[in-house]
């Protein structure tokens, strides 16, 4: 659970900055094209968003597997349940990152 | 007597949040904002993806999302979001040995010293805090 409580409470405070981000400028205009891709180029900004994006997919896919081991357990099952999180996990990371670099390096 | 009789009701009957007060309620909510939240994470990667369509693909995308519906869909996210970071801090409170009363001998009628007054507080607090933040986001939201 050490890793779960770590990614939940580092998480909340990179993700209230996120969404500050939104308000400061007024929520229908932060959206704009410009604006988003302003965002994405703003180095600091694009690692903030890297490092929720790894700190909820751990938190996430941890919790979905806690919930699956839950209801039913058995050593094939736990196997399958532990790795499939694991691949999803992976999965989400590396195409939320794949967004951020290439916005971030101008591939739009 | 058949040794399982005493947990004929299986999974259903641990989780019934009928029976077991706020406590049980909480656990299942904290379950399903967490199952929504990830739903949502999700589909949010999927949504900023969108901005490597350009402009043309970003604005059709954001057409879909930037509805009444959508505005009611991502309140709902808030409520999810709020609750779960609410509750998530007072399981962390409890596992950390926080708020849960000091060890004694269990007596006649048997309540666990963890389910007491200052952890029912933080439950209810995170619902009233979580129908908070849906209003301020609804406000900001359907304000503009």
């Amino acid at each position: 659970m050490k890793i779960h409580y770590a990614t939940a409470l580092a998480a909340v405070g990179l993700v209230a900055v996120h969404i500050l981000m939104r308000l400061t400028q007024g929520f229908a205009e932060s959206l704009e094209y410009e604006n988003v891709v302003a965002n994405y180029q703003f180095l600091p900004y694009a690692g903030l968003l890297e490092i929720i994006l790894i700190l909820l997919s751990i938190h996430g896919f941890n919790g979905l597997r806690v919930i699956l081991l839950e209801l039913k357990q058995g050593r094939v099952y736990e196997k399958a349940v532990s790795y499939g999180c694991l691949a999803a996990m992976i999965a989400l990371i590396a195409y939320g990152s794949r967004t951020i670099f290439m916005v971030n390096m101008g591939m739009t | 007597m058949n040794p399982h009789d005493e947990h004929k009701e299986g999974i259903g009957g641990m989780a019934n949040p009928r029976r077991y007060g706020i406590e049980r309620v909480a656990y299942w909510l904290m379950r399903l904002t967490g199952l929504g939240l990830l739903g949502y994470f999700i589909a949010h990667i999927y949504e900023t993806s969108n901005i490597l369509r350009g402009r043309v693909g970003w604005e059709e995308f954001l057409d879909l999302t930037q509805t009444t519906e959508g505005h009611i869909f991502l309140t709902l996210v808030i409520g999810m979001c709020v609750f779960h970071t609410v509750n998530g801090i007072r399981v962390m409170l409890g596992h950390g040995g926080i708020g849960v009363g000091k060890p004694a001998r269990p007596d006649y009628p048997y309540i666990p010293a963890s389910q007491n007054t200052r952890h029912k507080i933080g439950i209810y607090s995170a619902i009233v805090l979580a129908a908070i933040a849906m209003v301020y986001g609804m406000a900001v939201m359907f304000g503009e």
